[in-house]
């Protein structure tokens, strides 16, 4: 039971993000990667997850504005995607990776554009919890945001 | 760790048998990881390391592929991602199959069983799924045992 309040409130804040199915266990496997020698492991993985995604979302919003839609492609940029995704234990992000590929596989342009909003939403959501969670963990200090309840 | 083939004698291999005799086996196994996705080539390095395995990370196949040729006999196995753009994980795996003798393991986010059968019939010793996690990673010294072993007899 966390007795300081800062601490509590990011304990609250990791369970949330659990529960509320943005992370999965592959978060919980970063976390076991954290050490004196990288206490920010974590954070850092995830920072560069957003900056490198951030080439494949501007190559699929262009793919997605090219007529006809070219699915194909489409299915390969989104199956790098999803790959990055999951190794940071991105849930809901992962999700709807699954259905655009889905909708590529099935042709369904409509699908694959909606799902994709649906998932730069999700993408960016997902970004500032996660801004907000490493900003109080650095507040508190490397060890004690070190120690995860298993 | 103690091994004798028929003749009774120790079979040093055709590595520099970089393990030999060494009480931290698995500690030390050369690992060269090759993904073009920086995000996964950065977990699986601190994987790879938390496990006390040596890394090579590599974003490239054919870079790889020129690294494993330069470097014969410095490397125990090879961790490879499929998808990548230029030479994929599948031309790689053929490279280093008919070139030399590695274990290869293959990753992807891509479970369809056709593909993992391709990964299989094109001579992978292992297909893991991403994410991949730690427990999984702590094995592999397995595959570079079993080939040894299979090559010893």
């Amino acid at each position: 039971m966390e007795r300081n309040p800062m601490r509590r409130q990011l304990a609250s804040m990791r369970k949330s993000l659990f529960d509320q199915g943005y992370l999965d266990e592959q978060f919980m496997e970063l976390e076991q990667l954290l050490d004196d020698a990288n206490p920010n492991f974590v954070e850092e993985v995830v920072t560069l997850y957003y900056r490198d995604s951030a080439r494949l979302i501007l190559n699929l919003d262009r793919a997605l504005e090219r007529r006809p839609l070219d699915f194909s492609k489409l299915d390969g940029l989104m199956h790098q995607f999803k790959g990055s995704s999951s190794s940071i234990g991105a849930k809901k992000v992962k999700a709807e990776s699954t259905l655009f590929r889905e909708y590529c596989k099935s042709g369904n342009a409509e699908g694959c554009m909606r799902t994709f909003q649906q998932l730069k939403k999700e993408y960016a959501t997902l970004r500032k919890k996660l801004e907000t969670y490493f900003q109080l963990a650095r507040q508190i200090g490397p060890m004690e945001s070190a120690n995860r309840p298993k | 760790m103690n091994s004798s083939n028929g003749n009774g004698s120790m079979s040093t291999a055709s590595s520099s048998g970089a393990w030999n005799g060494r009480d931290q086996f698995p500690a030390g196994l050369r690992v060269l990881v090759v993904d073009d996705d920086q995000t996964c080539l950065m977990v699986f390095e601190k994987m790879l390391k938390t496990c006390l395995y040596q890394v090579t990370k590599c974003n490239k196949a054919e870079i790889a592929l020129s690294v494993l040729r330069e470097h014969k006999n410095e490397f125990d196995i090879v961790i490879s991602d499929v998808h990548m753009p230029d030479m994929d994980g599948f031309e790689l795996l053929k490279h280093i199959n008919s070139e030399m003798d590695l274990p290869v393991i293959l990753i992807s986010a891509d479970a369809r069983k056709q593909v993992v059968m391709k990964g299989v019939t094109y001579g992978a010793c292992d297909y893991l799924i991403k994410p991949v996690c730690i427990e999984t990673l702590k094995n592999i010294w397995q595959h570079v045992v079993r080939k040894k072993a299979r090559n010893t007899f």
